[in-house]
């Protein structure tokens, strides 16, 4: 057992190692276990209470807590940012329930814990994405019974599934889903990939890094090993699209990553920049510079490197 | 002589499509249904008629394998092999009620999705059996709704914004989109107005005739199981007391609570 | 000539269950037999049971006992004993029932009706069309008619229409009750004719015509129903 002893700190309580107990870890390993074995199928785990509120992310701290160790580089990100609240504190949990070693950088990263985005830069084989997860059941809101929606599972009963597709069409001449977007893992099962982008759907498809979800509230962890296909849903006539935007990144001039937009000044000047912090400040340091960056600087919101 | 015959009617089907046998249900001491046995044949419509509480509805949810009765047996012969549909697996049975069976019932509001546009209704049945073209979904669902005589502009449109004659025709066009050999039919015009109970009749009968559809309909209305059935069975406390052909049934009734059925009604 | 119905010792009786069980016996050990060609004219007082043995005969009423073959598909068949399907498969080809009645069915037009026996037996659409057309046009049915539900036709209107669909493609057996009754002389000449083109063609007939001078057109024999009620 390697107990977390450093009492004499006393901003540190006598926790276990990362927190959760070794055998409630073992119980969420056994669990990922049967998830990676079964790509897609939703485990049920003894949720535990975490010190922060279910829907802040309970799930994927549970996850992370059961895989870190003390050789592991963590990531954490909220809406692609690092930087954020979310992101910060639970960064901070693991650093001091862990003395976990943490990063900004995907690309030295061993675990990322994310809500809403996946990295830019590509995953690595070794590397493994943990998903926070609110909802896990795609099906929830189109069949409120968790016994019915187990059976539509367990036979592949997903015409459903593609009636609320059709809906849409027929309601807005396009699919409006723009997160969450259900995918066919391994061709068995229909996955909820956590409310990223579906702009980050292609992304899970034969990615090299393991992905693990977790869902602390509705207690239910999946799973998508490595390599492994997962497929947006469509219809052939009406194929499954990403978002796509008019002009670059406004920082860093990216044209193939996902933009947020910002308002910058009161006057309604509005900027659309990478959703992805790291992946953003990586290009500016590379030398890229997007057309808005030196007004951007001038307002002192990023640091223009080129000038330092 | 002038003998025309249509080669399609010459041979008879060699086996029926549904063959019940002793099927059984009990609540406690009372009788739901009792040893009901029949052979249904493809094409067949048998009306299953008596009042509340007679059993018919009972049987009706045991035939079409919702309950599941205390003893009996009911055979399937509408794939390649007979289905025993009470020791098939819950996946199969399934299967067979989004493929070769349909369910219409009484209150539309239990056999449509409510949310759900009337397109999407219709095309569901689809789906659920792969069709994942939309353009071709939405051309039969169109097609369907015009058989059952829905403007194609309300293709879009919730049931909600629907008629309660529109609804129940919605759902029929829902069950038979995918082409069922079977048809259960629980009080298909119950609490609609005579003006639209007729058009949903004669549409039905239209319907069932043209598609050659097997069907069993429960109804307590007599003027419905002449105009839609072949064969009837009366039903009194859970048992058949009378069956045989509709117009037989209705006009030469032998048994007392038969004749004390068709005594009184006004005229069918 | 083929025999196309043969009748062995029908007796029927009926037992009304709510009324105290009475049992009013109608006919009993009726025998005979019709062949093609033949027109078979039932007589008898009214009340006799002329109307119910032509029901026995359709398979609409059960006798209490005895049996009836039915030369069906070029095989007799007891229509008694036949299951339902059987039953309706004989009515579709061979056992046609021409009552004074038109069960009207909402919404279906005139033409429709007329054209429907067929349809069912295979004809194609323009054929069907012609030829219903055809019929009602002999029957002196106004044309403005055709393509109207016959629910709020007089009942002289409804009568032909019916008349119109039972000939349009004769049976090879015809049962026909009263068909004369509300028809004026011109019609009723019309159906004097049909019927006997119908036995010309090789449809046996048996049938109930309560105006003598029809009855004496179109029979061929008589059977008188008063012999076979039962001296109880």
């Amino acid at each position: 057992m390697n107990t977390h002893l450093n009492v004499g700190e006393d901003t540190k309580p006598a926790y276990n190692y990362a927190y959760l107990d070794e055998q409630t870890k073992r119980m969420i390993r056994r669990a990922l276990l049967k998830a990676v074995a079964i790509p897609g199928y939703q485990v049920p785990f003894g949720s535990r209470e975490m010190p922060l509120a279910r829907g802040w992310g309970t799930g994927g701290i549970q996850v992370t807590a059961a895989i870190i160790g003390p050789e592991d580089r963590l990531k954490v990100i909220d809406q692609g940012a690092d930087d954020t609240t979310n992101a910060v504190s639970i960064r901070r949990f693991f650093e001091r329930t862990a003395d976990a070693r943490t990063t900004e950088a995907t690309d030295e990263a061993t675990i990322i814990q994310t809500r809403h985005r996946i990295p830019e830069a590509p995953l690595k084989a070794g590397q493994i994405m943990v998903y926070q997860v609110p909802q896990p059941e795609p099906l929830r809101k189109l069949e409120p019974h968790e016994a019915e929606t187990r059976k539509m599972h367990a036979w592949g009963e997903y015409g459903l599934m593609q009636v609320k597709l059709y809906e849409n069409i027929a309601r807005f001449g396009e699919v409006t889903t723009t997160y969450d977007y259900p995918v066919m893992v391994n061709g068995r099962y229909v996955m909820a990939p956590s409310p990223i982008p579906k702009f980050d759907n292609p992304k899970m498809q034969m990615s090299p890094a393991l992905q693990l979800f977790g869902a602390g509230r509705e207690k239910r962890i999946y799973a998508v090993p490595p390599h492994t296909s997962v497929r947006s849903l469509d219809f052939e006539d009406h194929p499954f699209r990403i978002q796509s935007w008019e002009q670059p990144c406004g920082l860093c001039g990216a044209a193939d990553s996902y933009l947020d937009e910002v308002v910058i000044d009161d006057q309604g000047g509005r900027m659309f920049v990478c959703s992805d912090s790291h992946h953003c400040e990586t290009r500016r340091a590379e030398g890229h510079r997007g057309a808005m960056l030196a007004d951007a600087s001038a307002l002192h919101l990023v640091e223009d490197e080129a000038k330092s | 002589m002038n003998m025309q015959v249509n080669p399609q009617e010459l041979a008879l089907d060699p086996q029926p499509l549904l063959s019940v046998a002793g099927v059984s249900r009990f609540y406690g001491e009372r009788i739901g249904c009792a040893d009901v046995a029949f052979d249904l044949w493809p094409g067949e419509v048998l009306g299953i008629v008596g009042e509340s509480g007679s059993g018919k509805s009972t049987l009706l949810r045991c035939l079409a394998g919702i309950d599941k009765p205390d003893r009996g047996e009911v055979l399937f012969r509408g794939g390649a092999e007979p289905l025993d549909i009470y020791s098939v697996a819950e996946q199969e049975r399934r299967r067979l009620m989004r493929t070769a069976w349909g369910i219409v019932h009484q209150n539309p509001r239990d056999g449509l999705r409510m949310d759900v546009s009337a397109g999407g209704n219709v095309g569901e049945r689809l789906m659920d059996n792969g069709a994942r073209h939309y353009g071709k979904i939405r051309e039969t669902a169109l097609d369907w709704l015009q058989r059952v005589e829905i403007a194609a502009g309300r293709i879009d449109d919730r049931p909600r914004q629907f008629s309660g004659g529109m609804q129940q025709r919605l759902q029929i066009a829902r069950v038979l989109v995918s082409e069922p050999k079977l048809v259960f039919m629980d009080e298909p015009t119950g609490g609609l107005d005579v003006s639209v109970q007729a058009r949903l009749l004669d549409l039905l009968r239209v319907l069932v005739r043209d598609l050659g559809l097997a069907a069993i309909i429960v109804t307590h209305d007599l003027a419905v199981a002449r105009l839609l059935t072949d064969r009837l069975m009366v039903m009194k406390d859970g048992r058949v007391v009378e069956q045989g052909l509709t117009d037989q049934v209705l006009d030469d009734p032998h048994h007392a609570y038969t004749q004390l059925l068709t005594s009184a009604v006004l005229t069918v | 000539m083929t025999t196309m119905i043969q009748v062995e010792n029908v007796a029927k009786a009926f037992t009304l269950h709510n009324q105290g069980g009475v049992r009013l016996p109608v006919f009993d050990n009726v025998n005979f037999s019709v062949a093609a060609g033949e027109a078979l004219v039932l007589a008898g007082a009214s009340g006799a049971g002329k109307s119910s043995l032509l029901r026995i005969l359709y398979g609409n009423y059960r006798p209490t006992s005895g049996r009836i073959a039915v030369t069906h598909a070029g095989r007799p068949i007891d229509i008694v004993t036949a299951v339902p399907r059987t039953v309706l498969d004989i009515r579709r080809r061979t056992l046609g029932f021409v009552s004074q009645f038109l069960r009207v069915i909402p919404r279906v037009s005139a033409l429709d009706i007329v054209r429907d026996p067929l349809l069912a037996r295979g004809a194609s659409a323009e054929e069907a069309s012609a030829r219903a057309k055809a019929m009602l046009a002999r029957l002196n049915l106004p044309q403005r008619l055709w393509d109207l539900a016959p629910a709020t036709f007089s009942g002289g209107e409804q009568q032909r229409v019916n008349i119109a669909r039972s000939f349009v493609d004769p049976s090879p057996i015809m049962l026909i009750d009263e068909p004369t009754a509300s028809l004026d002389a011109g019609n009723r000449n019309v159906v004097v004719q049909l019927i006997a083109e119908a036995r010309e063609q090789g449809s046996a007939i048996v049938g109930i015509f309560h105006d003598e001078a029809v009855r004496e057109a179109v029979a061929t024999r008589y059977l008188d129903i008063t012999d076979f009620r039962k001296a109880a």
